[in-house]
């Protein structure tokens, strides 16, 4: 089999080398695969059909996953933010996945992995593949999702104040959730028999989400890594607080990197409850520093099984077993 | 051994869609016949079928799937099924509502669903064409589930949180008796408390014309005459679909929820013909067998039995096979139970069958009637000395029983008794 011989591809492999021409059958197959999506979906699949330009596929993905979500939950795509869940927010389960990819495949004329979809957990997760898809570009780092323990054992800040209680990490910002349990000491004296958050602590939450942005997430500099004991706070622009939170509340904090240049690195942050917005800070800038050890020693390959570092076991490499596999 | 009784019916057929117009259909002899739009083409040979109202199922996409008012499934639900789980869908409901059962009764581990259907040729004629013309990662991720001979309880099952023993039966025209036998047979020996018994087919073109090859189908162009069981001008059985659902429990669970039951099962009995692949043994040695185990393991007598539902699909061959079975039952005694064949009205449910005229058995001896063999112009000399009943009676049997029959000259009998 020739094809074996070619090394594996792999995701950064663009799939519109040219587009084909497209003809009015093509446009009325096209209406007849997204005769339940919007028109707005519709017309967006054949402006990129016809030019290929990459700008109309959110709007077709949106549209697609759209379709698939009970009606009754649609709303919620309607402003939604990239950080709108497939399976908590929408109701999206594998099965229904997999019609989405299905559609999705069928109408960009694109073909997609298994392998691929199981790091796609929100819509901007989808976003972002397809468009590294068609664009030919390498996919991004999977999201990391990390539970309380997890964000306990990498983090310089520890309970009882730290203000996060799960968080995902991506290539391009992180998102995280706190619930405010009513038994946090200050509440005690803030306010007198009337428990509020205080805006400076939900900007503390906000700052201890960069924080694990800044250890859990991309190195500005490839190869070295960030101390864990040299990220410090050093100033704010722009915060501003919406809502009174309270006791029971949970919030919903966002983080996303505006600049990075050692020593210093600038991100904007925002923080909801349910669709309310609660407070945002157009600037947070932390100062962090490189650990001495720039290389990590030798060691066994770790791989990321959801979420949880596992060890290989040490073999030569993955990439031959699995062409062997499939040969 | 726990007496068992049927306590719950729900109907969606070619000649009603619940149990009152069923049952009014059955006491007036009205057929669900007609001449089936998509047969009504030169090439198709066939014209009368005797589909379901009030569905429409015509679309490979079930998103563009009607239904009666009063009836929506969510995608979700919906994107597993093919037309024949809808209609036994429906049913269950119907059958939960008639047997007065909550949530609890229906989700626990004491309560089971045995069912029986050919799967859904039609959508998995559609998945099969996808797959060969796009590509096998193009299939609907669903299309298995919805289309094979198990969807029925596949997606009943998961939806109604059915906890109990469930499992599909698949010998054709005899395989949802064989479900409410077996069904009987758990109730008895004490395994589950309440078992639901489901009966479901398209009825479409797809799973009605390929019989069409063997030369089963009546190519009448008549609707009020083309089922015509023990007729001497029968010329082949008009197809149907559909989904019948019956709730069977034990003696405990009638007494504890204080339900009135439309009769008790009695029993049952099956033998095989050991003879041909899809043709009846001429002499209805069987079916015969069938029918004498069933009367001996319920140790009821021939001439106890009142009223017969003859499987008699009103092909030459198979209805002649079924009068000398009975023939050889009941003639040495001298009994002449009534004897009918509800076909005539309905159309051969095929794996829908069995449930189906159960169920109409179990409304006879609650309602007091036996209806009537319609369509029969000239009986056949083979049913001599047979009282083959042609108009409906307005007398309760006390015992009924029904009789089917399926390929691979399977049969199943089953004796119903009047509940006390």
């Amino acid at each position: 089999m020739p094809d074996a011989a070619t090394p594996n591809p792999g995701n950064a492999k663009p799939f519109l080398a040219a587009p084909k021409p497209f003809a009015p059958e093509d446009e009325a197959s096209l209406r007849e695969a997204l005769k339940r999506c919007s028109p707005s979906a519709f017309e967006s699949a054949v402006q990129y059909r016809k030019t290929g330009n990459p700008e109309h596929v959110p709007a077709v993905v949106i549209g697609i996953i759209e379709r698939f979500v009970e009606p009754d939950l649609r709303i919620k795509l309607k402003d939604a933010d990239d950080d709108l869940r497939l399976i908590e927010d929408l109701g999206i389960d594998s099965l229904t996945m997999m019609e989405i990819v299905i559609l999705v495949e069928d109408v960009l004329q694109m073909s997609i992995n298994n392998d691929e979809l199981r790091n796609l957990r929100t819509v901007g997760d989808v976003k972002m593949f397809i468009d590294c898809k068609i664009r030919g570009l390498a996919l991004p780092k999977p999201t990391k999702f990390l539970p309380i323990e997890q964000i306990a054992a990498v983090m310089p800040i520890q309970p009882p104040f730290l203000f996060l209680n799960e968080a995902s990490v991506s290539s391009s910002g992180a998102n995280g959730k706190y619930k405010i349990s009513g038994q946090e000491l200050f509440l005690q004296g803030h306010f007198k028999n009337n428990p509020v958050m205080p805006a400076s602590i939900m900007l503390e939450a906000l700052g201890q989400l960069a924080v694990l942005f800044l250890l859990e997430g991309a190195t500005p500099e490839p190869g070295k890594v960030i101390s864990s004991s040299m990220i410090y706070f050093t100033g704010c622009e722009g915060v501003r607080a919406h809502r009174v939170c309270r006791p029971g509340d949970i919030l919903t904090l966002s983080i996303k990197p505006k600049r990075m240049k050692m020593p210093l690195a600038t991100f904007e942050g925002a923080i909801r409850v349910g669709q309310e917005k609660a407070a945002i800070a157009e600037e947070i800038t932390l100062t962090f520093g490189y650990a001495e050890a720039v290389v990590p020693p030798p060691a066994p390959d770790a791989v990321e099984v959801n979420g949880a570092a596992t060890i290989k076991p040490t073999t030569p490499s993955a990439t031959p077993l699995r062409a062997a596999a499939s040969a | 051994m726990p007496r068992v009784f049927i306590t719950g019916l729900g109907f969606i057929t070619s000649i009603g869609n619940d149990a009152v117009s069923v049952t009014q259909s059955l006491r007036e002899l009205r057929h669900g016949l007609e001449l089936y739009p998509p047969f009504q083409t030169p090439e198709i040979p066939v014209k009368v079928a005797a589909p379901v109202r009030g569905f429409n199922t015509a679309s490979t996409d079930a998103e563009d799937w009607t239904f009666p008012a009063g009836i929506s499934i969510k995608r979700e639900l919906l994107r597993g099924m093919s037309p024949h789980v809808v209609y036994a869908w429906c049913a269950m409901q119907q059958a939960i509502a008639d047997a007065k059962l909550s949530e609890v009764d229906v989700s626990n581990d004491a309560t089971g669903l045995y069912a029986a259907s050919g799967g859904s040729p039609y959508l998995m004629g559609h998945m099969l064409e996808r797959m060969h013309k796009l590509g096998v990662m193009r299939c609907s991720p669903l299309g298995i589930v919805a289309s094979i001979s198990g969807a029925v309880q596949f997606n009943l099952v998961a939806h109604f949180k059915i906890k109990g023993s469930s499992c599909g039966f698949a010998s054709a025209c005899a395989s949802s008796s064989h479900a409410l036998g077996f069904a009987y047979d758990d109730l008895a020996l004490g395994r589950q408390k309440r078992m639901f018994v489901v009966g479901a087919e398209d009825g479409n073109m797809d799973a009605i014309l390929p019989f069409a090859g063997m030369r089963a189908l009546s190519l009448s162009t008549d609707p009020s005459t083309a089922s015509r069981p023990f007729d001497t001008g029968r010329d082949g059985f008009v197809g149907t679909g559909g989904g019948v659902v019956l709730v069977l429990e034990t003696e405990d669970e009638v007494l504890r929820r204080g339900v009135t039951p439309y009769c008790e099962v009695m029993g049952w009995g099956q033998s095989s013909d050991g003879h041909n692949v899809a043709i009846s043994h001429p002499e209805g040695l069987g079916l015969r067998a069938a029918m004498t185990n069933a009367l001996r393991s319920t140790g009821t007598a021939p001439e106890a039995i009142d009223y017969i539902n003859a499987h008699a699909t009103s092909t030459p061959i198979g209805d002649a096979s079924e009068a000398r079975a009975l023939r050889a039952i009941f003639e040495p005694s001298g009994a002449r139970p009534a004897i009918s064949s509800t076909k005539a009205l309905t159309g051969h449910g095929l794996s829908l069958a069995g449930a189906m005229e159960s169920g109409f058995c179990a409304l006879a001896v609650r309602h007091g009637f036996m209806p009537g063999s319609a369509h029969i112009n000239q009986l056949d000399p083979e049913c001599e000395g047979l009282n083959i009943i042609r108009t409906t009676l307005s007398q309760q049997p006390k015992f009924a029983l029904n009789n089917v029959s399926g390929f691979g000259g399977a049969n199943v009998s089953i004796v119903f008794k009047q509940a006390r």
